[in-house]
């Protein structure tokens, strides 16, 4: 006989990739497709800074200029060589990468809020090469004319077809920041986070993972980057700045910081929420600022920590919920006695 | 097994260590009795890589060490149970002890070790799956020197493993560190409690502001009128 919960899993699967291929054709205009696809790129920078600051505890602020630099990597390679979007990704990722490894260097002398403040620095440097290297990237002009991709002689030149794309690479980027947290990296990720000392003490080399986290928020980034600009064919510095880092920060803590499904839940969430609120203007500044702090003080896991702890005092099982790891009753009276 | 020479070792402008020496002996419980400040979490952590001596040196089994970094310290063999336990609040106590095997890759060992864990620390038993922040004190302190004994070390160093414990807790675990001794455990052991160390321990360096004030066998050491004054509370 069949575990029935496998074939509700199954039925909740089947929906699932139902509405992901049937969103495109059923969306009531291109625009509200265009939003999704802004929020996938999103999501691939909310599991960027899901994975450095969510698991392993590096606050990095510096998103916005990894984006900016996979976006301009694919901008000038294509614009000047015509090189396809299909070579820029890795390019995109490998440059991002690396300049999220020279990033972590400095950062492995400070700790917490000093971390934050190193990161905007850096940040800011990026967007002011972005803004006065006019020579290699016209400046605030931007660089316009980046070619649509082409896939087996099939132009992928709407937000309709692009929406394919992103997808997959979404999907992609999900699986291997799945596979990052369940083994021994993010094993390493997480207790660095928690405690560094005794990470150390157990044999974890922090420096190296502290790098390595960077390094991969930079990856994710910088694909993120080089699918906005061959979507988008004009990016200017004024996307990359320290807003947009404020703005992946907002999303990822709204949905859940530490767990790779807040990364969508804030993904898709905050554009959608965005664009609900459109008008409002800069007060959507202060609306971040609002979001941010009340989530930290009153909801520090963010939506997803909020269904857990329903889920923990109900004992209502979401469907993508992972077992609990600690019964409720075990919590309320552990055992002070001892041995 | 371990010989500290001539350490000093600072925080930043503070001269936390003034240049102590000593000698841990293969098969012994070394204690280091001080009060607060005296110097000896600073002489441990220094011995396990997690800061580093601006002179003097430290050799393990005639080899130094003093320039590795923590990883590569206990990788050496000195397993470390950090002061105040510090096991990882959201990891399950099965996790925790993986942990402790990070450096390890003999998977079919480590199931063992862990399964010999379980034996040797019953408070942990029936609670693999529980998160270790949900532990009580006593078993936060089981878990920290389990974890420790994951990483198989040569030489187990303990910082001040029966602070802020019940009383009943701290004769369990001085009980625990003379058991893990019997069979063969190298220790070194930062305590307050001298009077508890002391009792269990082979040798005791006794430290004041960051220098060796008395260095003696455990049992002349208990009987030395200084010590009973200041550290054995007696009149």
């Amino acid at each position: 006989m069949k575990n029935p919960s496998i074939i509700i899993k199954g039925v909740w699967v089947a929906i699932g990739t139902l509405a992901l291929v049937a969103f495109p054709l059923v969306a009531p205009n291109r625009y509200v497709v265009h939003i999704v696809n802004m929020a996938g790129l999103y999501i691939l920078l909310s599991l960027g800074l899901n994975l450095a600051m969510g698991y392993c505890g590096q606050i990095n602020l510096a998103l916005g200029a990894f984006w900016g630099v996979g976006a301009y990597t694919a901008a000038l390679l294509n614009t000047h060589f015509g090189v396809p979007i299909w070579v820029n990704l890795p390019i995109g990722m490998v440059f991002a990468g690396v300049v999220g490894a020279l990033i972590a260097l400095p950062m492995l002398k400070v700790r917490s809020h000093y971390l934050a403040l190193v990161t905007i620095g850096l940040a800011e440097t990026i967007n002011i090469i972005l803004v006065n290297e006019t020579w290699l990237t016209q400046g605030p002009l931007g660089i316009s004319g980046i070619q649509m991709p082409t896939l087996f002689g099939i132009a992928i030149d709407g937000d309709e077809r692009f929406y394919y794309l992103i997808l997959t690479c979404v999907l992609i980027g999900f699986l291997v920041a799945r596979q990052i947290v369940r083994h021994r990296i993010g094993r390493s990720f997480i207790a660095i986070r928690d405690d560094e000392v005794a990470a150390k003490a157990m044999g974890v080399n922090a420096a190296y993972y502290q790098i390595l986290a960077n390094s991969i928020a930079g990856v994710y980034c910088g694909a993120a980057g080089v699918l906005y600009a061959h979507l988008n064919t004009y990016i200017s510095p004024d996307i990359f700045e320290f807003k947009s880092a404020l703005y992946v920060l907002t999303m990822t803590l709204v949905g859940g910081m530490g767990s790779l499904a807040g990364s969508f839940v804030g993904g898709l969430g905050l554009p959608i929420t965005q664009e609900l609120l459109r008008g409002i203007g800069n007060w959507e500044l202060v609306g971040y600022g609002i979001a941010i702090m009340l989530v930290v003080l009153f909801f520090p896991g963010g939506v997803i920590g909020i269904t857990r702890r329903l889920q923990e005092s109900s004992g209502i099982r979401w469907p993508w919920a992972r077992k609990p790891t600690v019964e409720p009753s075990q919590l309320e009276e552990p055992n002070v006695s001892g041995p | 097994m371990i010989s500290v020479n001539n350490i000093h070792t600072y925080y930043g402008h503070i001269h936390a260590v003034k240049g102590i020496s000593f000698e841990v002996r293969q098969g012994e419980i070394t204690a280091l009795i001080g009060a607060n400040g005296a110097g000896k979490s600073t002489t441990i952590k220094t011995i396990c890589g997690l800061l580093h001596p601006r002179e003097g040196s430290i050799l393990l089994d005639g080899a130094p060490i003093h320039k590795l970094s923590a990883d590569k310290v206990v990788r050496l063999g000195v397993g470390l149970v950090p002061e105040g336990r510090r096991v990882f609040p959201v990891l399950t106590v099965d996790e925790n002890l993986d942990m402790g095997a990070y450096h390890r890759s003999d998977q079919a060992e480590i199931a063992k070790d862990k399964a010999q864990m379980y034996e040797t620390f019953p408070a942990l038993k029936g609670r693999e799956k529980q998160l270790a922040g949900s532990l009580s004190g006593g078993e936060q302190q089981m878990l920290a020197i389990a974890r420790a004994l994951m990483s198989k070390p040569k030489l187990l160093a303990m910082d001040e493993p029966s602070l802020g414990l019940a009383p009943l807790l701290v004769k369990r675990v001085f009980e625990i560190i003379a058991d893990l001794n019997q069979q063969g455990m190298t220790i070194l052991l930062s305590e307050q409690n001298a009077r508890g160390a002391l009792k269990i321990a082979h040798q005791g360096i006794v430290l004041e502001t960051g220098l060796v004030r008395f260095a003696d066998d455990a049992a002349s050491l208990r009987s030395n009128a200084v010590i009973q004054r200041a550290y054995l509370g007696a009149g």
